[in-house]
């Protein structure tokens, strides 16, 4: 059973992410997607569904012309209307273990709320239940419930079971550069004995690494927030606050990487989403 | 930080390796079972070394984005390695042969709601339109009444245009099945939905039946109807008991939590729902192709009664054997999903 993350600590309570534990009692943390990256998904669909419905319908339409068949040809189309109505997402998510083309485009995927994948009643039902999230028009009772839902279902996906994820390919990101690398002037200043927390760490990090893609000035202003904090508890004194964050974390034992090299966005695109 | 651990640097060029042959393992096959053996083997290995190094990455505190890194590729092979059983055309049929209609069975307190909830409407509007066939306009438009009315008066004695029957199918299929789901799925609404469609069905279809019968067609139109019917009008009543059990998941709840109870009926209205689009499916066939055929009204009569027989038994009857030990929620393998 999966339950939404940060219910146990501070450090994810505005995320949407959700724990999913395995039988190995590993706990592994998805993004579950949120309704605008799902509105697209389903922008797509609907014109992907569209686009083939015209297209048949052109199809059936001439070869109804030619045999002089057209209340045949009429009926193909409603039945072909009927299959992308209900039957559209069914094949796909069924075929392609939860996602169609438009949520492979967005790189969503529907699973189980364990983070398995999804059996052939559960695309069914979650499916079906359309038929109720789309009233009273447009969707409006399917967003309302992903609205109040910490992990964004829909009506049919709580019948389901189901939750969609977004799909990130993690890649192992590059060590932490700091450039120019801290002078033995700036470590000196900080004393040896100065020690982090790991949440601490962490935001010097995550911070350190968005050196470089903010402007100066935006940079300045958050390394600010923080220094005069840091500063006052190990009774040093700085000149430049981003600067000064960097000799932190490298006097505190954070590991950055001596020679400056490509860097590369760990999430790739996936994280604007997140 | 203390110095019993090693840097996250030394770390992750230590682990590294194995994390990349996970990687390149699961990008490169599409299906794990096609590996070689050996190969499969070694996914459920590196797995539990991924498993093994998140998990100490995240108690040393490294970066978040290392603990991110191998947080996604050990969701990846966790969803390659506990896959849901697959699809098989033979589930298809044990659905029909058995599932359905033992969840049919199962759920007759539902099913004896949503008849009655379909039948007494349906009867007061028949009666009520046979007494008096003006009141059938508040329910349909006028227009549209006496359309039918003539189209039934003129019979089927010269039967129709194959591609009328072609085009009226396709009718079929998408306005009834649409509204069978729609039975359904309005369901979740603490079973209010489903109510309602099942009264406003009841209704529409008893007054249109009143109309056309005051009007004289009543012959026409009770032989038109009979033999589709049999499937068509029970499998609008199954979809809404389907709604109706999930409906009632909600309010009585066995001590669950409301998601949870509505959870557990989960498969068991699945089956329902779709047991009934299959039945509509073959409605619209008969509905389409032989209601209106020119085959003589004591043929069509006769076939009737076989279908209503052959659909009460089928009910009644189907899946019964090797019901020993194993009830419909027991399935393996069709949909039971863990929650």
């Amino acid at each position: 059973m999966s339950k939404p993350a940060g219910q146990d600590g501070l450090e994810n309570a505005l995320d949407t992410t959700v724990d999913v534990e395995t039988p190995e009692h590993v706990t592994f943390r998805v993004h579950v997607a949120g309704p605008s990256r799902r509105a697209v998904a389903y922008g797509v669909d609907l014109l992907i569904r569209g686009v083939v419905l015209v297209v048949l319908a052109v199809v059936v339409e001439m070869a109804g012309v030619t045999v002089d068949f057209e209340g045949a040809s009429q009926g193909v189309l409603l039945v072909v209307m009927f299959s992308l109505e209900w039957g559209y997402y069914i094949l796909f998510e069924s075929l392609w273990s939860g996602q169609t083309p438009g949520k492979r485009m967005l790189s969503l995927r529907t699973v189980k709320e364990s983070g398995v994948p999804l059996t052939f009643l559960d695309v069914v039902l979650r499916n079906l239940l359309r038929g109720a999230d789309w009233l009273p028009a447009f969707n409006v009772v399917g967003l309302v419930v992903m609205a109040v839902d910490g992990r964004f279902r829909r009506l049919g996906d709580m019948v389901a079971g189901t939750m969609v994820v977004q799909e990130a390919k993690g890649r192992l990101g590059s060590a932490l550069v700091i450039s120019p690398a801290p002078t033995p002037a700036e470590l000196e200043a900080i004393p040896a004995s100065v020690s982090l927390s790991g949440a601490e760490m962490d935001v010097l990090e995550s911070f350190l690494r968005r050196v470089g893609t903010l402007s100066p000035a935006r940079e300045l202003e958050l390394a600010q927030m923080v220094a005069p904090m840091f500063a006052q508890r190990c009774g040093a004194r700085y000149e430049h606050a981003v600067r000064f964050l960097g000799a932190l974390f490298v006097r505190a034992g954070g590991h950055v990487l001596a020679a400056p090299s490509h860097r590369k966005t760990f999430f790739g695109r996936t994280r604007g989403g997140a | 930080m203390n110095q019993s651990k090693p840097s996250q640097d030394a770390f992750v060029a230590r682990r590294r390796v194995h994390w990349q042959q996970l990687d390149d393992l699961l990008t490169q096959s599409k299906h794990l079972h096609r590996l070689p053996p050996d190969l499969i083997g070694s996914v459920g290995r590196l797995y539990r070394i991924v498993c093994a190094d998140l998990m100490r990455a995240r108690s040393a505190g490294y970066g978040q984005e290392l603990v991110a890194y191998l947080d996604v590729l050990g969701a990846r092979a966790h969803n390659r390695l506990y896959r849901a059983s697959p699809y098989q055309l033979r589930k298809v049929g044990e659905l029909l042969a058995r599932d359905f209609p033992r969840t049919l069975r199962e759920s007759w307190r539902y099913m004896a709601a949503a008849t009655a909830l379909f039948l007494v409407p349906f009867f007061i509007a028949l009666f009520a339109t046979l007494a008096n066939p003006d009141l059938a306009a508040e329910v349909m438009p006028r227009g549209q009444l006496d359309m039918l009315a003539q189209s039934y008066a003129e019979g089927f004695g010269q039967g129709r245009a194959e591609s009328q029957d072609v085009s009226m199918t396709g009718f079929y299929v998408y306005n009834n099945v649409g509204i069978s789901f729609r039975v359904f799925a309005t369901g979740i609404f603490f079973g209010l939905g489903s109510m309602f469609y099942l009264v406003s069905n009841g209704v529409t279809i008893g007054a249109t039946l009143g109309y056309v019968s005051a009007m004289g067609a009543g012959r026409n139109i009770l032989t038109f109807v009979m033999g589709h019917g049999a499937f068509e009008l029970t499998a609008i009543v199954i979809a809404g008991a389907a709604g109706l059990r999930m409906g009632y998941a909600l309010v009585r709840t066995h001590g669950r939590t409301r998601l949870g109870s509505l959870r557990r009926e989960g498969p068991a209205v699945a089956r329902l729902a779709l047991g009934a689009a299959v039945m509509l499916g073959i409605a619209a066939l008969i509905e389409g192709f032989w209601s209106p055929s020119s085959v003589a009204d004591e043929v069509k009569w006769a076939t009737a009664t076989a279908l209503w027989l052959g659909v009460i038994a089928y009910f009644v009857l189907a899946g019964r054997a090797g019901t020993t030990g194993e009830t419909p929620g027991g399935t393996p393998g069709f949909g039971e999903g863990s929650s």
